[in-house]
């Protein structure tokens, strides 16, 4: 009975192994036309540096870090992942409109967590993630997905490590999930 | 479902160990001994002091001068716009992209033919082409081009053609030089290199 | 011939264009592989949805596999492409954070955006998260640029480290992908009995 409740309401989602021979196929082509794989996080960094230099240049200049993005006659949202990661979001718009998931404001939980919890730890998980991905060179993505198709040994690590310690670490954050 | 799956397993598994097939004939790209051989003997791997001297003169923008001595010959005396590959690194990707440019004709320099020749060799079994060596080095150099010396009565007017056309060289290297190092050395910063991707900064 | 853009066979004005289209089809990919649902996607740490693995492991083994049929065609000169620089304490350190950051929140910093545009709000939640989290990181750099700029490898890769072939490399992780898919076919289906109440 529940089964097949749970089949009846099931999105249409592609199969994953096409979803993932797609992904390998676009990682491919993304390689062949400008020699370096997708990304995602890189994008966030750019609107950080960014607004760090619209509010206070000076400052954003003098930080060791933003200093190694800011140029002064480039913007450093003039970058070939901002325009990516803008694509990004159009094409899951697209997808979620065509396959009639696009819908009003929500927000998804665990029904064993308030709405509250979910989205404390959501901001939670997103600093650890963009924190992580500064020392990873790149986020799942960038470092795991295109870093290990390229056989980076950098990004097998980060592949490994991203998904090795969230293993270890949903034992503990099982609540939140199931 | 299951069936579908158990053959795009054997699909993959086919395709994967395919690439086992296709071991690149070019990762270890040589010529053939005997073209090597060949090639060795043929006199045109050699351009003499004359011709190099007329083409830098001309300011020539297909050559490509590779000084292959140690560094401290290198600074002491060189020609002028040479590049500074020491033999024994250069097999170093940073160097093999001065090699095989569309255009350019690489000549090997040294104090005599023998590191020249072995650099000649060695580029030559990677497979690049428009390598030369330029005829007894810099030691011929220094005696055709920076003191050539007066034919004798008899010799035939080529030579004496030559011989002002040395004269003329001469001056150019020694007494033009003074003034013009210091756009020489600007030069050397134009220096044609194979373009190599970009590594830009900043991960995903 | 390939990398196209690097070797000047489309024009540079084309990046950003490219760029747009590129992250289109990676966006619609994301989403109808049911990428925008974090629920989905932690089901892989828990055995009741494989899908992040299923897709993930494909495309790394497709890629991985084309690149070796690319290279060998000439269509593809490996030595220009871009390999990620490898940082090796920095990369552990940074897998692990990325790792408690993944469970925590469900999203990683590409299929938080695509659950945006389907109007997921822990998406966007997320995204503000990833955004103070680099800035975060960026205030405090100096504490720790020492430890960023460790053991820098340069852009080695797994066939420079091992001196193993990437023929081996790719079977290998095709053989680990493919058992690692009918393995955890049964797994997704025993768990699912037990949990009732989830509703993709």
């Amino acid at each position: 009975m529940n089964m097949h409740t749970l089949n009846n309401n099931r999105p249409h989602y592609l199969n994953p192994y096409f979803g993932g021979v797609l992904l390998g196929l676009l990682v491919l082509l993304t390689v062949f036309i400008t020699g370096r794989g997708l990304g995602a996080s890189g994008a966030v960094k750019s609107a950080v540096v960014t607004t760090a230099e619209v509010v206070n240049q000076d400052q954003a200049k003098a930080n060791a870090y933003m200093g190694k993005f800011i140029s002064d006659d480039i913007s450093p949202m003039n970058n070939w992942l901002v325009f990516e990661t803008f694509g990004l979001f159009l094409g899951g718009l697209l997808s979620g409109i065509l396959f009639g998931r696009l819908k009003k404001p929500r927000v998804e939980h665990s029904p064993g967590i308030s709405r509250k919890t979910r989205l404390i730890f959501a901001l939670l998980g997103g600093a650890l993630f963009g924190i992580g991905s500064q020392f990873g060179r790149g986020c799942t993505s960038g470092a795991a997905l295109s870093g290990s198709a390229t056989f980076s040994f950098g990004g097998v690590i980060v592949m490994l490590t991203i998904f090795g310690s969230a293993y270890v670490f949903a034992w503990f954050a099982r609540k939140l999930w199931i | 479902m299951n069936r579908n799956y158990i053959f795009l397993t054997l699909l993959m598994l086919v395709l994967a160990a395919g690439t086992w097939l296709l071991k690149k004939p070019s990762e270890f790209k040589q010529i053939k001994p005997n073209d090597l051989l060949w090639e060795m003997i043929q006199p045109t791997r050699y351009v003499t002091t004359d011709q190099v001297a007329k083409m830098i003169i001309q300011k020539d923008p297909s050559l490509e001068l590779i000084d292959v001595r140690s560094a401290n010959e290198y600074n002491e005396f060189t020609l002028p716009n040479a590049i500074h590959i020491a033999l024994d690194s250069i097999l170093n990707s940073a160097n093999t992209m001065y090699f095989g440019i569309k255009g350019m004709n690489v000549v090997f320099i040294s104090n005599d033919d023998i590191k020249s020749d072995q650099a000649w060799v060695i580029s030559k079994r990677l497979g690049y082409k428009s390598m030369y060596v330029m005829k007894g080095g810099l030691n011929r150099w220094y005696e055709t081009i920076l003191d050539p010396q007066q034919p004798p009565e008899t010799a035939p007017k080529t030579d004496f053609e030559m011989y002002a056309f040395r004269k003329g060289a001469q001056l150019y290297f020694t007494g033009a030089q003074v003034e013009t190092t210091s756009t020489q050395k600007k030069d050397k910063l134009t220096i044609q290199r194979k373009r190599k991707a970009s590594v830009a900064s900043g991960g995903c | 011939m390939g990398p196209l853009i690097p070797n000047g066979f489309i024009p540079g004005d084309w990046n950003f264009v490219i760029a747009l289209l590129l992250g289109i089809a990676f966006g619609f990919i994301l989403e109808a592989s049911g990428f925008s649902s974090s629920r989905n996607i932690v089901g892989v740490f828990y055995g009741y949805n494989f899908v992040v693995l299923r897709v993930f492991f494909t495309a790394v083994i497709v890629a991985m596999v084309g690149l070796i049929y690319f290279d060998y065609f000439g269509w593809l000169d490996l030595s220009q492409i871009f390999i990620l620089p490898t940082y090796l304490a920095p990369m552990i350190t940074g897998g692990v954070i990325m790792g408690l950051g993944f469970i925590l929140g469900g999203f990683c910093p590409g299929t938080s955006f695509t659950a945006i545009a389907i109007g997921k709000m822990d998406g966007l939640v997320f995204t503000i998260g990833l955004y103070l989290g680099i800035f975060a990181f960026s205030l405090g750099y100096p504490l720790y640029s020492d430890f960023y700029n460790s053991g820098d490898m340069g852009n080695v890769t797994l066939m420079d480290v091992t001196g193993i072939s990437s023929q081996w490399f790719a079977f290998g992780f095709v053989v680990i992908a493919l058992s690692a898919f009918w393995v955890t076919m049964l797994i997704e289906k025993r768990v699912r009995k037990r949990i009732t109440e989830y509703k993709f």
